[in-house]
């Protein structure tokens, strides 16, 4: 218990910090959003209306002020009005593009992390044998290739020459959202095979690799030995003693990742038009909507530290060891 | 065939001793067998470590495609006699004669294109890797030989380094700067990079601090700043080179997202702006593969490269891991003598 006090109190830092660099960023960089709004109408506003453009920014007042009212506005929920789509709150498109979004990142983390961690599995079991010398190298080096790039190449092969998949959109538009449609599911789960095909082609080698190297540090152990000098089968021993201790670290390593994920995320919908966080960003970078911008990076590190919470707790669970501390 | 006889036991067999002697494999012959190659000579005259990375057949393969790159960079002004941001041809010129690898929609040529830009996407995937790799390996010695305070502190920001999204807190600087160039970029991506590396050379300097070397220097009064530098920084060279590889593959890819994305400066030419201005101009709808295919596969061999290097160093660091490769053939070894492999 007090192990997760300690990552908790640690969290809430990791947050106020965030929250203090997202507010500090705009105000340390030459040129306000609000200074480019009020540039932007070449001295052609009265004092009253820029004194309103400041404060409908939070730009008025002296920093300590400005910085109560951010962070009251960050516990509303209250990211300001956006100005691609003009009336509609930041909040709401925030929340939009994050479903879909969490489609794309929870699939691509869940089949990258099984995936990878079997695959590191069975390498590190036959370690020197053909699928560990010719797999390990090859899921090794597709990490290096930033999903980027591999979403281009499927939409090429995939959308623009086959014809198989979609050009776009996260459904079909003749469809109303209902998650309890299967219709409507099986046209999300359409949608997203090849975003998410192209994150899991990326990521599922980092997970091979953690855990065959863990795995084969563990493999040496003394309990292993034990458990052999038993006579305990080889799956009892792969799976509940050795891959259920190289299972921790990976774990911890999960939560972490969920940061890189996400912004692999951003690309790979840009690729493929497809209407999550990344695709709204693009749009609020060409229309420097500042707001837009802010508040996905503060969703971001939210969700990332809520990531590592779970992860925390997971571990304690998985691992006795941590009960007591 | 032969195969076959080798595998009864030899004890089930009536031979003479002369003939068991004549059959049995020479020292040549088993090392051949077992894939045991002698080091070369020359290698004696390198450091230990220098010499196992040499002899390293992945290592050094990913050494030559990332000289290869770095060469064909450098001599970008030999090898291309058009400007990189002028319009040397039509628009969207198939690959040639006179355009190796083409031009693009603004009928810029894309193979000079190539070379310049990985003049800077590779200057600064490498200096930003560099950079990051040298402030994890101060923050982490000192946070792990200092201890204490100075621990806490580096480690609570080593933590929030670690957990705050890296892109997306890229991208919200990138914004700020208006056309972020190449240099911003860089040290953006380097400023925010050095979780990792940190974290591992503290952990590697927490259990070298004990050992009796350290505590002999410390009771020499060797100064704090040379026990660091003479006596822990040389064990921590391997990490620091693993921290050096993955820093300049993260900062690499990560530069050419951004500017894909369009958070760059559009005139600069970096791998990056090439896949942007291709995805701009809608190259692959129109059919011009060769406008985004060459820096792809840039991109992606030296991504390939800099992974051969680090698993060299991983197999160097970690000799566990290379002892797993040989295992397979000793076991195979084994099996063809009929010895039971189950001692692994």
């Amino acid at each position: 218990m007090i192990f997760l006090a300690r990552r908790l109190v640690f969290y809430f830092a990791a947050f106020v910090l965030a929250i203090t660099f997202n507010f500090l960023i705009p105000r340390l960089m030459p040129g306000s959003p609000s200074d480019r709004i009020i540039a932007s109408f070449q001295g052609r506003l009265s004092e009253s209306q820029v004194a309103a453009i400041r404060r409908s920014y939070g730009f008025d007042g002296n920093l300590w002020e400005q910085y109560i009212t951010y962070v009251q506005s960050v516990f509303r929920l209250d990211f300001g009005i956006s100005t691609v789509q003009f009336p509609e709150p930041t909040a709401a498109l925030l929340f939009y593009g994050a479903q879909w979004t969490l489609v794309l990142v929870g699939l691509a983390i869940f089949l990258a992390f099984f995936i990878g961690s079997f695959m590191g599995i069975h390498a590190a079991w036959n370690r020197g044998g053909f699928f560990d010398s010719f797999f390990t190298p090859i899921n090794v080096m597709m990490n290096a290739f930033t999903p980027a790039i591999v979403a281009l190449l499927l939409f090429y092969a995939f959308s623009l020459q086959l014809k198989w998949f979609p050009l776009g959109r996260a459904h079909d538009p003749n469809l109303m959202q209902n998650w309890f449609d299967l219709k409507f599911v099986g046209s999300v789960l359409y949608h997203a095979t090849l975003p998410v095909l192209s994150i899991l082609l990326v990521s599922f080698g980092g997970w091979h690799l953690g855990m065959r190297n863990v795995m084969i540090n563990l493999l040496n152990e003394d309990f292993v030995v034990l458990a052999r000098a038993k006579g305990l089968s080889e799956n009892r021993i792969k799976y509940r003693y050795v891959a259920r201790n190289a299972i921790l670290p990976q774990i911890t390593s999960l939560a972490l990742s969920i940061g890189f994920m996400l912004g692999g995320a951003l690309v790979v919908e840009q690729v493929f038009n497809y209407p999550g966080l990344g695709k709204f960003t693009f749009t609020a970078i060409g229309a420097r909507d500042y707001s837009f911008i802010q508040g996905q990076l503060l969703l971001l590190t939210c969700s990332v530290l809520v990531a590592n919470l779970v992860s925390d707790i997971a571990n304690v669970m998985l691992d006795p060891r941590l009960r007591g501390r | 065939m032969s195969d076959l006889t080798h595998t009864q036991p030899f004890a089930l067999r009536a031979e003479s001793a002369s003939e068991f002697a004549s059959r049995a494999p020479d020292h040549v012959e088993l090392m051949r067998e077992l894939g045991v190659r002698p080091r070369p000579g020359w290698t004696s005259r390198l450091p230990p470590g220098l010499a196992s990375f040499v002899t390293n057949g992945k290592g050094m393969a990913g050494v030559v495609i990332l000289l290869v790159l770095v060469l064909m960079s450098a001599f970008a002004p030999l090898l291309s006699d058009y400007n990189p941001n002028r319009r040397a041809g039509k628009p969207h010129v198939q690959p040639g004669y006179e355009h190796v690898l083409g031009t693009t929609r603004l009928g810029k040529d894309v193979f000079t294109q190539l070379v310049y830009g990985g003049r800077v996407s590779l200057g600064v995937g490498l200096g930003a890797g560099a950079f990051a790799a040298v402030i994890g390996l101060a923050l982490g010695i000192s946070a792990g030989y200092f201890g204490g305070r100075v621990d806490d502190i580096i480690t609570f920001f080593v933590n929030v380094v670690l957990v705050l999204p890296g892109l997306p807190l890229i991208i919200v600087i990138a914004t700020m700067v208006e056309a972020a160039s190449p240099m911003v970029i860089g040290l953006v991506l380097a400023l925010t990079g050095w979780g990792w590396s940190a974290r591992t050379i503290r952990t590697q300097t927490l259990s070298l601090r004990t050992r009796e070397f350290v505590t002999s220097a410390e009771l020499l009064g060797e100064r704090k700043w040379r026990i660091i530098l003479v006596e822990i920084f040389p064990n921590m060279l391997s990490f620091f080179v693993g921290g050096l590889v993955l820093g300049t593959i993260a900062a690499i890819l990560a530069e050419a997202a951004l500017e894909f994305i369009g958070l760059g400066d559009p005139n600069a030419v970096t791998w990056g702006t090439m896949l942007f201005w291709a995805q701009n101009n809608l190259a692959l709808q129109s059919g011009a593969w060769w406008e985004v295919w060459p820096p792809c596969i840039a991109i992606m061999l030296t991504g390939a490269a800099l992974v051969l290097i680090n698993f060299a160093v991983d197999e160097i660091t970690n000799p566990q891991l290379k002892a797993s490769r040989k295992i397979g053939r000793i076991k195979r070894f084994l099996t063809r003598r009929g010895r039971g492999a189950d001692v692994f």
